[in-house]
């Protein structure tokens, strides 16, 4: 028990110190989130986090969901995931600033900078066409990091089993490459 | 958007929320929204991505079918639209690489104050506007037709508790056995104790 407790205590300074969660515990407490959305005490249905971009262009752009079949089609996961999303922002910002307080105005990640460029053009041209194309490729494939790789998966789907293979080969055929292979001086 | 969610019984509006809130916040506690962190995994010098994705597939599928066998939930299986998921998969993880985000990684990297996460959530809307728009002449017949809703048990039928067993110590023990290597940028390094810092031990 006195043995236990010293690890616990280790553990939260160890969290404390480095800010961060270890992967495992991000693991367990995403599954329990999973399972929590999954349940009928919860939302009874999967958790998606890429439905709700076409949803919002909807609204945004002022489009009528009458003449457009596929906003029909989303009605619904769009308006869910629109909720999600706001969450998620609320969520990030508190955490960023009280725990890891990790916020701060940034444009030029530190890894593009060792491995790509210097240029803020460049980093938000690329931010721009790459998230163009990531929205349209997940809905093409229904789904996309959190509805297919973790919901899916977790449903044991086969279409979802194809698109995480999928995309694991375009993303590190990709990182191949897009990035230098050596750290820029 | 909020009267949409409150007609509906899938989760009264303040557990959605709830639901939200706290996925921001395991995403940005254990730190996955970084840049660093996926498009690092891209470049194989970060796998902390993976592991936690596949340890949450592992758990969650077994947890999830026994709840389904107790009826306490249901599976909602997306249909396999071989083109779609195809083409899809690679527009999707090309541009994960180059931005370093995914569509639920994003919003909490825009909440931390990135801007250039913020000018590709702009991009994603034009993405979504283009593919709402051209929706019924181009992709969905480019996406082809659905080969069905299968999973994974259906096609061992007669062993589907062995299967999905099987299946989730598997997809664990993978996401234990994938070795740990972490990218850390100067901001994250300033963080760590000098014993644990990879640049000051050798």
């Amino acid at each position: 028990m006195k043995r236990f407790c010293y690890t616990a205590i280790k553990f939260i300074k160890v969290i404390r110190m480095t800010n961060r969660l270890p992967w495992w515990m991000g693991g367990v407490l995403m599954a329990g989130l999973l399972l929590l959305t999954f349940s009928v005490f919860g939302a009874d249905r999967p958790l998606g986090a890429s439905t709700y971009v076409p949803y919002s262009a909807g609204l945004i752009f002022g489009l009528d969901p009458e003449k457009y079949s596929y906003l029909k089609e989303i009605n619904f996961p769009g308006a869910w995931e629109g909720v999600l999303l706001l969450g998620a922002l609320v969520g990030g910002f508190v955490t960023s600033v009280f725990i890891t307080r990790s916020f701060r105005f940034s444009i030029i990640p530190t890894g593009w900078k060792k491995y790509k460029n210097d240029s803020v053009l460049s980093r938000l041209i690329w931010s721009f066409v790459s998230g163009f194309i990531m929205i349209i490729g997940a809905r093409m494939a229904g789904g996309c990091t959190s509805g297919h790789f973790m919901s899916g998966m977790s449903q044991m789907a086969i279409s979802s089993m194809i698109f995480g293979a999928v995309v694991m080969i375009a993303l590190v055929v990709t990182g191949k490459l897009f990035y230098s292979k050596k750290e820029r001086s | 958007m909020f009267s949409t969610v409150i007609s509906e019984p899938h989760g009264s509006l303040a557990l959605v929320f709830l639901i939200g809130v706290i996925f921001g916040g395991i995403i940005q506690h254990t730190r996955v929204d970084k840049f660093e962190k996926i498009a690092g995994f891209a470049m194989l010098k970060d796998t902390i991505v993976p592991k936690m994705l596949f340890l949450t597939v592992g758990i969650t599928s077994i947890g999830l079918y026994f709840m389904v066998e107790a009826g306490w939930a249901h599976y909602h299986i997306k249909p396999i639209l071989l083109m779609g998921l195809i083409i899809g998969g690679t527009l999707f993880g090309a541009s994960m690489a180059i931005f370093g985000k995914c569509p639920g990684t994003g919003p909490v990297s825009i909440a931390e104050g990135r801007i250039d996460v913020l000018v590709g959530a702009i991009g994603g809307l034009f993405g979504g506007l283009v593919f709402t728009l051209y929706y019924d002449d181009f992709f969905k017949p480019l996406m082809g037709e659905s080969l069905g809703k299968l999973t994974l048990p259906n096609l061992f039928p007669g062993h589907e508790h062995i299967v999905v067993l099987l299946f989730g110590i598997v997809v664990t023990a993978i996401a234990i056995m994938i070795p740990k290597i972490e990218f850390f940028d100067e901001a994250d390094l300033e963080q760590l104790p000098d014993s644990e810092r990879p640049d000051k031990i050798q």
